[in-house]
């Protein structure tokens, strides 16, 4: 399997997870790519290291759907570069998207927390 | 893709650069900024990033615009490619062109003539042609005005019906009289067809059986004889020395109703009033009826209901309903009557043949593809490792065969344009107001456009997708050049190879039979001997002499010409046989109970006295027409073998009576049977009644002389002018160019069979002789290793050998079994031959094997000469 099949399914993979942690990282302020890979890693300790491969195709789906916004700034070095702003549309969707988290979290929690039963017989 | 507005596709490309970019400068400087060194910060920088071009790539899809790029990237490199090997791109493309083109004229004969049968004629398919009685290629017109005019009246079939009948006629009036083709139509012929008129009007239902001189001209003759006269309505013209009214024009390219017939103009059914007779008799039949179906009304529903009404008709009027009543429906491209029939016996088979011929192509085009990709494997096993994925390459390898197979119908389509048009060249001068041509019109782009995707799937993706199968690595690690592209895509050359042998010998099969068909016909005797006799039509009947005058002018026409110096024998006639001309009556022999159903039709032909002489037709018994069998004398017929046997078997026929139209004839003589319209028919009754007693429709002169037969024409015409300087004289030929019409189907079935089996031969061979000479030279290395230990010239050369006459002997065996189940199907066109003929067979199998084993025998002879040491070094 070729480089660019396993991006394709890791996006997949993450796609909603990835989405709603990248519009949470947005809701401090907007941000560049290499920003939002840096406070993800800073947030979850150093657990979670986004590709760059995952993160852009993200990024750029996540605009053309109206979640966020992009325009050129300077950064504080000077360095021109492209940052993104969440939009109301993308809030409402963090919020859905976090929703959706909160109850996986918990069917998948009480699946992997049950006590066992008391024997019937 | 240049040419497309991607002005902002370009600049978000440049943006999505520049953002990666500023992505990894922020991570240099923050590496920098924790204390690592510029070089060592940009290296881990990078590796963290991951390959840019790859997140490009996957960043790009998301903009929803990425197969119009990949697109756009796979064409220049498909082109890339073709162009690195001109030699393949150009053999490919001419191929498959000319294989497309072979699809798409035969198309655009059928397209021109069977799908196309009444030009201008609105929705085409609810068109149904009636035919009454026995079935056969050109019937004469089977209804009656009375009969047919019930049947309209009487049907809920049919949204209308309509009826017409063609003759011969003259435009008189200008200095010389010209024969034109003429249709009585029934008022509603126009409007059941749908055609508006271009000037004035069409016929009014009332018009229709009164004697209103009014005609409708067609659009070529408005053209070519009334220079377009935009105030030609209302104008008076004369028709067979009758002053007629013009009503309207036809509008461009309606040419009527008999497929591939054309009408220059139309009158009503008895516009003068001469025709009370058969306006009024229900036995003469003399109009042909095409019916336009009501919406969801099916053919067979349709034929039901006209077949009660005709039951009714015969049970009211019996005695005018002799013979097979039963009516039958069929679509206008199948219609008996023009030239469909006949068309529809031949195209549909040589569509067929094409077809094949593409086949072949298609396989031949496959091997050269697959022959490339093997040897471009180590560069897609390197893209592939490279982080190409396996549907990418399958892509742009069927990208390659896309290209070449637009091209190969681009060419076709350029060459269509002038190939259709070539139809007509088959047909012999003839007296028939044929036009058939072959059309480009939007149907045949369309089919030629399916044609090439076809073909490109064919050609194209199949050894794509095999060749793509190698695992990269397999290929990367195999140093050697001695795996040929892996076990499968050698099984898949060797395929191919013996496809190719299999599909072109049944071609080469059909072409010997329709070729030794020709040959039949051209040697069978017809039972009279055409050579030196001259014939020319005298345009007696149409010119609106009265019967008198026109049998007095025939018996001066007799007197000139047979004093003419050179003349062995002058008699008249008013047929010319294997002209695909039938003339056909009911004869009802006196006491002969008819079985229900039975046709009492015979062929007819009206001659004048010592026309059995001219011909060398033996009187078998009695005698043949003299001068005596005039008007005035009693009736007298000369019947063939045939229906001598028929009408009075085991007796002496002499003497017998037969009622023709009305008239009793006594047989006076027996004729020995001839070829009528094909020498392969099946032989009908037949019979001769004299042209001074029974005048025909046609008048035609016919002489024997010792010479050449052209160079008495001018004479000939001469001496008819000389009687009346107003006599029409044409189709003035020998009657041997005449009869080529009736081989002219056969020529077209052996010429573009012939075509077909040589380009599939061309194919065959040299398929087999790429495939084992690049087989023989990716073995190089292994030949020479063989040699080295001892193998001997002979060996080598055995090895080739025998690898490719294996492929030619499956080929040769699964070929003749497809060809012994297909040959049956044109065993209705072969003449004097059967279709398993042993010979042909015999020697199409040697021809093809013969040349397959030079094609071997040249690569083998090659490896065999070759230098082991040489070929050791050669990888």
């Amino acid at each position: 399997m070729s480089e660019k099949d396993q991006y394709k399914n890791r996006i997949e993979l993450l796609q909603g997870t990835l989405d709603m942690l990248i519009l949470q990282t947005l809701q401090w302020g907007p941000q560049h790519g290499y920003g939002i890979v840096q406070a993800l890693r800073l947030q979850s300790g150093n657990v979670l290291q986004v590709e760059t491969g995952s993160l852009y195709p993200a990024l750029h789906r996540l605009e053309r759907q109206g979640w966020v916004q992009s325009e050129w700034k300077q950064s504080e070095s000077k360095q021109r570069a492209r940052y993104y702003r969440i939009t109301a549309r993308g809030k409402k969707q963090l919020a859905s998207d976090l929703g959706r988290w909160e109850r996986i979290v918990e069917a998948i929690g009480s699946v992997m927390y049950v006590k066992p039963k008391e024997s019937e017989s | 893709m240049k040419w497309l507005p991607s002005f902002g596709f370009r600049r978000r490309k440049r943006e999505l650069q520049e953002e990666l970019d500023a992505h990894l400068q922020m991570a240099i400087a923050d590496r920098v900024a924790r204390g690592e060194t510029a070089e060592a910060a940009r290296t881990a920088a990078t590796r963290e990033f991951g390959n840019i071009p790859l997140v490009q790539d996957v960043t790009r899809q998301m903009w929803g615009q990425g197969w119009l790029e990949h697109l756009g990237r796979d064409v220049r490199y498909a082109l890339r490619q073709l162009r690195k090997s001109p030699g393949f791109t150009i053999t490919a493309t001419a191929m498959l062109a000319v294989a497309i083109c072979a699809n798409s004229t035969v198309f655009s004969w059928i397209d021109g003539t069977m799908l196309r049968p009444i030009p201008g004629a609105r929705d085409m398919g609810d068109l149904v042609s009636l035919q009454r009685g026995e079935r056969n290629f050109s019937p004469t017109p089977p209804f009656s005005y009375l009969d047919y005019r019930d049947l309209r009246e009487q049907n809920h079939s049919f949204a209308g019906l309509l009826a017409y009948h063609n003759d011969w006629i003259a435009l008189t009036g200008g200095a010389q009289p010209e024969p034109v083709y003429i249709a009585n139509v029934s008022a509603n012929y126009f409007d059941v067809l749908g055609i508006k008129p271009l000037l004035g009007r069409f016929f009014m239902p009332g018009e229709e059986a009164r004697a209103i001189p009014n005609v409708v001209l067609s659009y070529s003759l408005w053209k070519t004889r009334y220079g377009k006269d935009p105030a030609i309505v209302g104008k008076s013209i004369e028709v067979a020395r009758h002053p007629v009214t013009v009503i309207g024009v036809a509008p461009e390219g309606f040419i009527g109703a008999a497929p591939g017939l054309r009408d220059d103009l139309w009158v009503t059914l008895n516009p003068l009033g001469t025709d009370v007779w058969r306006m009024t008799h229900r036995n003469a039949d003399w109009l042909i009826v095409i019916g336009r179906l009501r919406p969801g009304v099916s053919r067979g529903q349709a034929a039901q209901n006209l077949n009660t009404l005709m039951h009714h008709i015969v049970a009211a009027y019996p005695d005018q309903h002799l013979g097979d009543n039963r009516i039958t429906l069929d679509p206008m491209s199948r219609s008996p009557f023009g030239v469909n029939g006949y068309m529809a016996a031949t195209l549909p088979i040589l569509l067929a043949f094409a077809g094949v011929v593409l086949l072949l192509t298609s396989a031949n085009v496959a091997t050269l593809t697959l022959v490339r990709f093997v040897s471009r494997r180590r560069e897609l096993a390197i893209r592939q490792s490279l982080g190409a994925n396996r549907i990418q390459l399958v892509r742009q390898m069927v990208m390659e065969g896309a290209l070449l197979s637009i091209v190969a119908g681009a060419v076709a389509l350029l060459l269509t344009s002038w190939t259709s048009k070539t139809f007509a060249w088959f047909f012999p001068a003839n007296s028939i107001p044929l036009i058939l041509n072959g059309s480009m019109d939007l149907k045949v782009v369309i089919g030629i456009a399916i044609i090439s995707m076809l073909a490109a799937m064919l050609c194209g993706a199949l050894p794509a997708w095999r060749s793509s199968q190698a695992p990269a690595a397999e290929v990367l690690k195999a140093e050697s050049a001695s795996i040929s592209g892996g076990s499968r895509n050698r099984k898949l050359l060797s395929g191919l190879v013996v496809a190719q042998i299999a599909l072109s010998l049944p071609l080469l099969i059909c072409s010997g039979l329709f070729l030794r068909t020709l040959r039949n016909l051209a040697t069978a005797n017809p039972g009279f001997d055409q050579n030196h006799i001259l014939t020319a039509s005298v345009g007696l009947n149409i010119a609106g002499y009265s019967n008198g005058e026109a049998q007095l002018i025939r018996h001066k026409i007799l007197d000139r010409v047979s004093a003419l110096p050179g003349v062995k024998v002058a008699t008249l006639t008013d047929w010319i046989p294997m002209t695909l001309i039938q003339k056909r009556c009911d004869a009802y022999p006196e006491g002969y109970v008819p079985h229900p159903h039975e046709s009492l039709l015979v062929e007819d032909a009206e001659v004048g006295p010592r026309y059995f002489e001219s011909l060398h037709i033996p009187i078998l018994e009695g005698r043949e027409f003299t001068l005596n069998d005039n008007e005035k004398a009693p009736r007298v017929i000369i019947v063939d073998q045939t229906a001598a046997r028929r009408y009075w078997p085991g007796q002496d026929p002499l003497g017998k009576r037969l009622r023709v139209s009305g008239s009793l004839f006594t047989v006076v003589g027996v004729a020995r049977n001839s070829t009528h319209t094909f020498v392969n028919e099946s032989p009908e009754p037949m019979v001769y009644m004299s042209i001074f007693q029974h005048p025909g429709n046609e008048t035609i002169v016919q002489v024997k002389t010792d010479g050449n037969p052209v160079d008495l024409a001018p004479a000939v015409e001469n001496a008819i002018h000389e009687i009346d300087p107003r006599l029409p004289v044409f189709d003035v030929r020998p009657m041997r160019e005449s009869t080529q019409m009736a081989s002219s189907f056969a020529v077209i079935e052996s010429t573009l069979a012939g075509m077909f089996a040589l380009i599939g031969l061309v194919l065959a061979v040299t398929g087999i002789y790429g495939v084992v000479a690049y087989r023989t030279q990716l073995r190089t290395h292994e030949i020479g290793v063989r040699m080295a230990l001892g193998a001997s010239r002979i060996d080598v050369f055995r090895l080739v050998l025998s690898q490719g006459l294996w492929l030619t002997g499956i080929g040769l065996a699964l070929g003749l079994a497809v060809a012994l189940g297909l040959t049956r199907f044109i065993d209705r066109l072969l003449y004097g031959i059967g279709a398993n003929d042993p010979i042909t067979i015999v020697s199409v199998v040697i021809l093809l094997g013969a040349m397959s084993l030079l094609a071997c025998y040249l690569p083998a002879h090659r490896a065999m000469r070759r230098n082991p040491v040489t070929a050791i070094r050669e990888l």
